[in-house]
Parts: structure tokens; C-alpha cells; sequence
């Protein structure tokens, strides 16, 4: 067996790999995912609809 | 093979010569950098009044030089040279056969000093040569032959890559029938059937159209249809550039912060997803283009909007494979992990600032694919500004951080100063920081890019978060710290050379938490995947296509040509013949009037 | 396949942003009307538009009550008619086309944008509020002059608007 991503190496943790539970990884995303919905609401409604010469046709 | 002896070995100790098609790749790649990079600081200091050391007019043939540099041979070359170590290395086997190999390898180099000497000819005035056409070529703004045929050698070059490649995999398939496809293999084949898909409308775009008109074979092309052309492939160009980096976040990075890559599945998901949806998007970038139907944007605003999933998915993959390895380091709480990982590796503090740079890339990404919002940005030199975030610093600096972790294995000699790698890094996210950020606030002035002198003498812009000259400085700070950055990053990498061989710098890659196994066996059916990738090209572009060449013919009508190659000498011909040419046609009309 | 219920929860999250982003621009569409350019003109003959009625000597028209044309002709390195003269608080139609190659439209600091390709007339209908200047400027490289290519948008109040019009002899 060649490739590493098959091969069950020596250091292999084992079987309590399965519990492994990202919370600090869901907790950034979950701030990434707040900032890009403020900023899109803001640069959306605000910056763009809020502008001169709005194109109606 | 035990990992244990394969850790005895680096990767130049297994396949010497795919190790050296690697490192020659690269340098054609960094060379390209630096070319890129000088043409990048000289621009910069123009752009923005701070040094002008080219007259005004020759400020595109430095713009059309940094963007085919950087975008074409710094990203595509290194793109090679990766996907050749990631094949090799993942299916532990060498390449069928190495003559090919450098064939078009070869190919590659050749098209590319081809297209490369057509843009430099620009500045030297005694040539009638020149390719001021920027990276996008619209007609009928006309280049050299010499600038579209080194284009399609370089992409030829880059199709029989592929083909190697694909090659290599068959005969190792033969070799393992039972075995699942390894992961980064996957990631190469995704890709470059992606790729294939993706240039065969520039190709056709240039061998039916652009290079025949610029021999004078044809008399004019449909501008709309060439554009068309272009961005069917310009878009997915975005992704070729991006799955290497990718490709190194999902399976090295993951190794860099002592930890493995959180999902296998998901990360064959996450490229069968780009197949899919990279090319049936590219009308986004058209969305003020007259002579397209509204309808046919929306639809590709869609495609584009869910071409944000795959990215998005990759954000919690590759940030939960870093955060499993900074648990496995002794991190703990929260967000206290954080503090637990490899700061002080430049490959592991460039990959992740990279990163941060390409979420908040995904934002002006968003503005960019939002159809009717295109009103307030498009053309402006926010849309630099966001790919300066995106190819500039996510694909950029990965690729120079993976460099400092890679190159000791493909050569067996150490990075010459990894002290000095983790400032270039740095200093790269900092300059990159200021000069994007200044360039989407102008963008929102509604600052044009593409421009020599964007200030203008009839008007000037409204002022928001900060004036115009205040931004501007911004972006010329940014610009030299990203010149200086390139500068230790390709200085760094001349020492190393000079360094001697030594043993031991293998680093092997783990594998996944979730592995294959659990994959569906329906994700590596290949051609299952090209398939449907194939019919939404054609659900998003038959009707377009059928719709502009209606609208403006195949060849076009109407509409000049616009050589920019055709120097004084051609201007001072043109002019000593008009006369004879109206007096011709002076004389034909008499002639047709004594006729009738 | 195993996927973590962490991560089908960002799954669902991403699919709902996509969703959102989706709809705002679909409210922008339907709500204040915001209309993209498309393909509702005919082709034209670039490299003759002085055959053509509405280009051959292009100007600001009234064409309805309180609705006006505005044909624009871009070319190396310019605008006709420069600067463009518009009525405050009224419905104007820009249509511009290219008699050499693509060019750009901007309105600085407004949403009034469009590509400018020749062969192809690009509409764009705005709605002015009051009398104010704003620079008009290519934002499509052009050439090697294209830094030059600039010109104005005049909104201008009704009756200034009518004594220019008188004034030009039209």
C-alpha cells in the first residue's frame, strides 16, 4: 500500500479520533457567517440602493 | 511501503526525475513572479502619482505584462509542478513516461516566451511589434500573432500535462484495481478535466478567430462572441489557479499544524462540486454587457452563487483539520487552540493567512456575483482589489508558503532562512491588507481600474472612508511592501539552492480522520462527473451563444480592427497611401461614372 | 458517508446564505426595479453610425412627458456629446454605443454603468433627482489614451435645460 491517504501510519491516533467535536472551528465560522451577512445587508441596501442614478430599465 | 521507510526517503530520494520536473517548473513559476512583481511595484507607484517612471501610454504594456505573468505562468507553472509531485507522491509511482513529461513541459516554457517577448517588444519602439491587449485580449483591440499563438502552445502545452498525467493514473488504476482513487490524485483529475472543459473555448476563441484576424487571414470578428469566449474559460481559470492551493490546504496543511484532514468525503465532494460548476458562470463577469438577455445573467448568477458552497465547505474543513491538530498539540477551550498552533513555521502561518485574506475575499466576491449590484462596482478597481485577495494572496501566498515546506523535499537541500520566510509571509498579508483595502474603498468612489492616470481633469470623486489621495497612498505603501515581500521570498530561495544536500527532510502526509473508505464509490466515477459538468456548459451557453452569434454573426459585422502592434513605421505607410488609395477611389468613381 | 453534524450545519447555513443572496438581488430586481442591460436594441453598424438617425449627430431628446433620450457615441478617446445635458427630475434613457472599439460608461459615484461594445447599443433608463455635475469617465481599457477618455453629466434644472435646448437650435 503506497499513498498515504490509505495507509494507516504510525501515527495513527486510533479510534477516539470519532469523537472529535470542532467547536472552536464552528464558533469562527459562525462569526465569519455573521460578518458576511452584515456586510452584505449594508453594502446591499445601504451603499448600493442608496446611491445616485439607480438603474430602472 | 511502510510510512517508516518512505520517512527515511524525501520525494527527490524516490522520483529524482519527476523531482526535477517539479523544481524546474517552480523556478519557470517564481521567474514569472518576479517579472510579475517588478512590473507590479512600477505600475503601483504610477497608478498612483506617487513615481512615474513610464510615459503614460506605456503603462498598459507593464499592466498586460503583470497580469499574463501572474495569472498565466506564475500560477499555471506552479499548478504543474505541484500536480506533478501530488500525483507522483499520492500514487507512489512514477510518471509512464518522462520524455513526455518534458515535452510539455517544454511546450509550456516555449508558448510562454513566445507570448512573453510579444508584450516586452511593446516597449522597445523600433520593433512593430507589441501586445498592449492586457490579460482579457477584447476585440478588436488586436495583438501580434506572436501574442495568440505563444497562448495556445502554452495551453496545448498544459492539455498533454493533463493527458500525462491521466496516463500515469490509468496505468496505476491497472496496477490497483481495487483501490480507491488517493485523495490528491482526485484533486488533479477533477481539476484538469475542469481545465479541459474550461480552455477549449479559448482555444477555439483563438485558433477559429483572434489568431486568423491577426495574420489578416479574416477581415473582423464579433467582439461580444470573442468576449463570450474568453470568459467561458476566464472564469474557471479563477479555479485552476485556486485548486492547488486547495489541493494544499485539505492535505498539507492539516499535517503542518500536527493534525490530519478532518473529512476525505467531503473534500472529493468539495472538487467534484468546482467540475461541476467552475465554467457555466462565466456570463457573471458580463452582467453590463448589451446584446445579452437578462435571463441568461440571472442564470449564471445562480451557478455563481452556489459555486460559493464548495468554498464554504473548505472553510470548515480545512479550519476544523487545524483546529484537530492544535488539539492534538495540547490546545484546549474555545478558541484557546489557537494559541497552540505552529506560528512561528512560515508554511503554516502564510497558508493560514492566506486563508483569512480568501474569506474576506468570498465577501467581495459576493458584490461581484450579485447581478444588479454590478452597477456600483464593475470595472471599477474594486474588482482588482478583490482579486488581489483571492489569486493575489490566497493563491499567491499559499504557493510561496508551501515552497518553504516543499522545496526541501524535492531537492533535499533546507530553506535557507526560515526566519526570513516567516517575515516575507507576513509582510505579504500587511501589504496586501492595505493596498486591497484602499482599492475597494476607491472602487466604491467609483475609481476606474485598468487605468495610467485615474484622476481626471473635469471632476473629482465624492469622498468616502477616507479621500482619494489618502487611499492612494495606501495603495502604494501596500504595493511596496508586496514588491519587498517577493523580493525575500525569491532571494531566500536562491540561497537555499546554494545550500548543500543533506538527508532527512521528508515530511509524509497522514491520512484523513474520515477516510476514503467512507467515501460513496460514485464520487471517483470520473466520467459521471465531466458528464454532467458537460451538460450544464451546455444548459448555460448554447443558448447565449446561438443568441450573439445571431445577433453579430460569426465573424462580425461592422466593427474595425484596432491593431495595437502596428507601430510608427505601419502609421507613416498608412498615410503615404491614403492619398493614392483616395485617389483611386476618386478616379474608380469617375471611372463609374463615365459608365453609366 | 459519515459528515459530522457540525458540518451539516454549516451545510444548511451556506445553502441559506446562498439562498439570501440569491433573493436580495431578486428584491433589487422586482422591488425598485432595477433592470440589467440586455439585448433589447438591434445591432448596429459600428464603423457607420453617421448613417445612423439616433447616432449620426447624437443629443439629449424629449421623448414623452418628463422622459428623455440620451444617445451617447464613445470612441478613441472620448464622448459625444460632451458634456451630456439632462433635465432634473425626470426619466432619462442613456443609449451608447462604440464606433471603434469596447469602451466604458460610468457616471462616477453613481450606479448609471455599462459596457460599450461596438455593434451593440446598451440601454440604461435612470432617474435623475436634482441639478448636479457628475464626471463621466471609461472604465474599459482602449487604448493607449484611455487615461484621456473622459467627459460630464450635466443634471441641470427643467428650464435650463429648455433654454439649452432652444439655444443649440433644436
Amino acid at each position: 500500500m503506497g499513498q498515504n491517504e490509505t495507509a494507516h501510519g504510525v501515527d495513527d491516533v486510533g479510534g477516539d479520533d470519532a469523537e472529535f467535536d470542532p467547536i472552536g472551528t464552528l464558533t469562527l465560522i459562525g462569526i465569519y457567517f455573521a460578518i458576511l451577512v452584515l456586510s452584505w445587508v449594508y453594502i446591499y441596501y445601504i451603499e448600493f440602493l442608496g446611491r445616485d442614478l439607480v438603474v430602472v430599465g | 511501503m511502510s510510512e517508516a521507510i518512505e520517512g527515511d526517503r524525501s520525494f527527490v530520494d524516490k522520483f529524482p526525475e519527476e523531482a526535477r520536473i517539479v523544481r524546474s517548473a517552480f523556478l519557470s513559476s517564481f521567474f514569472a513572479l518576479l517579472l510579475g512583481a517588478v512590473f507590479g511595484i512600477i505600475q503601483t507607484l504610477h497608478r498612483t502619482d506617487v513615481a512615474r517612471i513610464i510615459p503614460s501610454t506605456d503603462y498598459y504594456t507593464v499592466l498586460t505584462a503583470h497580469g499574463v505573468f501572474l495569472v498565466i505562468s506564475f500560477t499555471i507553472f506552479f499548478l504543474v509542478g505541484l500536480f506533478t509531485w501530488a500525483l507522483t507522491r499520492s500514487l507512489d509511482r512514477p510518471l509512464v513516461n518522462i520524455k513526455i513529461t518534458w515535452t510539455w513541459y517544454a511546450l509550456m516554457a516555449i508558448g510562454m516566451t513566445m507570448t512573453g517577448v510579444s508584450i516586452l517588444a511593446g516597449f522597445v519602439s523600433s520593433i512593430d511589434m507589441s501586445a498592449d491587449v492586457l490579460y482579457t485580449f477584447y476585440a478588436p483591440l488586436q495583438a501580434h500573432p506572436l501574442f495568440y499563438t505563444g497562448l495556445a502552445v502554452f495551453i496545448v502545452g498544459s492539455w498533454i500535462a493533463g493527458a500525462d498525467w491521466f496516463r500515469t493514473f490509468l496505468a496505476w488504476k491497472r496496477e490497483h484495481p481495487d483501490e480507491r482513487i488517493p485523495l490528491q490524485t482526485f484533486m488533479v483529475l477533477t481539476t484538469m478535466a475542469m481545465w479541459y472543459i474550461a480552455s477549449s473555448a479559448v482555444a477555439a476563441s483563438v485558433l477559429l478567430f483572434l489568431l486568423p484576424w491577426s495574420l489578416g487571414f479574416i477581415d473582423q470578428v464579433n467582439p461580444t462572441l470573442t468576449r463570450t469566449l474568453f470568459w467561458f474559460f476566464g472564469h474557471p481559470v479563477v479555479y485552476f489557479w485556486l485548486m492547488p492551493a486547495y489541493l494544499l490546504w485539505y492535505t498539507v496543511l492539516p499535517r503542518i499544524a500536527g493534525g490530519r484532514l478532518f473529512s476525505d468525503p467531503l473534500a472529493r465532494v468539495v472538487f467534484v462540486l468546482f467540475l461541476l460548476l467552475s465554467t457555466p458562470v462565466g456570463i457573471h463577469h458580463q452582467y453590463l454587457d448589451p446584446g445579452i438577455a437578462e435571463g441568461f445573467k440571472f442564470i449564471s448568477m445562480t451557478n455563481t452563487m452556489f459555486l460559493l458552497l464548495p468554498s464554504l465547505l473548505t472553510a470548515f474543513t480545512v479550519v476544523a483539520s487545524v483546529e484537530y491538530g492544535a488539539r492534538q498539540r495540547g490546545g484546549t477551550g474555545l478558541l484557546g487552540w489557537l494559541t497552540d498552533l505552529p506560528w512561528r513555521k512560515p508554511e503554516f502561518t502564510g497558508m493560514m493567512l492566506a486563508g483569512l485574506m480568501f474569506a474576506a475575499g468570498g465577501f467581495s466576491g459576493m458584490v461581484n456575483a450579485g447581478m444588479n449590484i454590478n452597477y456600483m462596482i464593475h470595472n471599477t478597481i474594486w474588482v482588482p482589489g478583490h482579486f488581489h485577495l483571492t489569486v493575489g494572496t490566497a493563491v499567491a501566498l499559499t504557493f510561496m508558503a508551501a515552497t518553504y515546506w516543499i522545496w526541501p523535499q524535492i531537492s533535499n537541500k533546507p530553506i535557507y532562512s526560515r526566519t526570513i520566510g516567516l517575515f516575507q509571509v507576513v509582510l505579504w498579508f500587511i501589504g496586501m491588507a492595505l493596498m486591497s483595502n484602499a482599492m475597494h474603498a476607491q472602487g466604491i468612489m467609483g475609481v476606474p481600474r485598468r487605468t495610467a492616470e485615474p484622476e481626471y481633469s473635469g471632476f473629482d470623486y465624492p469622498t468616502m472612508f477616507g479621500g482619494f489621495e489618502e487611499l492612494n497612498i495606501q495603495i502604494a505603501i501596500g504595493g511596496t511592501l508586496l514588491f519587498v515581500s517577493t523580493v525575500l521570498f525569491i532571494g531566500n530561495l536562491v540561497l537555499t539552492m546554494g545550500n548543500p544536500k543533506v538527508s532527512g527532510l521528508a515530511d509524509p502526509l497522514p491520512p484523513a480522520l474520515s477516510g476514503p473508505d467512507d467515501a460513496p464509490q460514485v464520487l471517483d466515477n470520473l466520467r459521471l462527473w465531466v458528464g454532467i459538468a458537460l451538460t450544464l456548459v451546455v444548459l448555460a451557453y448554447a443558448l447565449p451563444l446561438a443568441a450573439i452569434i445571431n445577433r453579430g454573426g460569426l465573424l462580425g459585422s461592422g466593427v474595425g480592427t484596432y491593431p495595437v502592434w502596428l507601430g510608427p513605421a505601419f502609421d507613416a505607410l498608412v498615410s503615404a497611401l491614403t492619398p493614392l488609395a483616395d485617389g483611386a477611389r476618386d478616379a474608380a468613381a469617375a471611372l463609374v461614372g463615365v459608365v453609366r | 458517508m459519515h459528515i459530522h453534524a457540525y458540518e451539516k450545519l454549516w451545510l444548511a447555513c451556506s445553502v441559506l446564505l446562498i439562498l439570501f443572496l440569491i433573493g436580495t438581488v431578486t428584491y433589487g430586481a422586482v422591488g425598485p426595479g432595477i433592470a440589467m442591460v440586455a439585448d433589447s436594441e438591434q445591432p448596429i453598424d459600428a464603423q457607420n453610425l453617421d448613417e445612423s438617425e439616433r447616432f449620426a449627430d447624437p443629443g439629449v431628446e424629449q421623448v414623452g412627458e418628463n422622459e428623455y433620450a440620451a444617445y451617447v457615441v464613445a470612441y478613441q478617446f472620448g464622448f459625444t456629446p460632451d458634456p451630456i445635458v439632462v433635465p432634473a427630475n425626470s426619466t432619462v434613457t442613456f443609449y451608447v454605443t462604440s464606433r471603434d472599439v469596447t469602451h466604458g460608461f460610468e457616471v462616477a459615484g453613481t450606479n448609471a454603468n455599462t459596457m460599450v461594445i461596438p455593434g451593440e447599443v446598451a440601454t440604461l433608463t435612470v432617474e435623475t433627482a436634482e441639478p448636479q455635475e457628475y464626471g463621466l469617465l471609461c472604465n474599459e481599457y482602449c487604448g493607449a489614451a484611455h487615461h484621456a477618455m473622459e467627459g460630464k453629466v450635466n443634471v441641470v434644472s427643467q428650464s435650463e435645460f429648455e433654454s439649452r435646448q432652444g439655444g443649440d437650435g433644436e
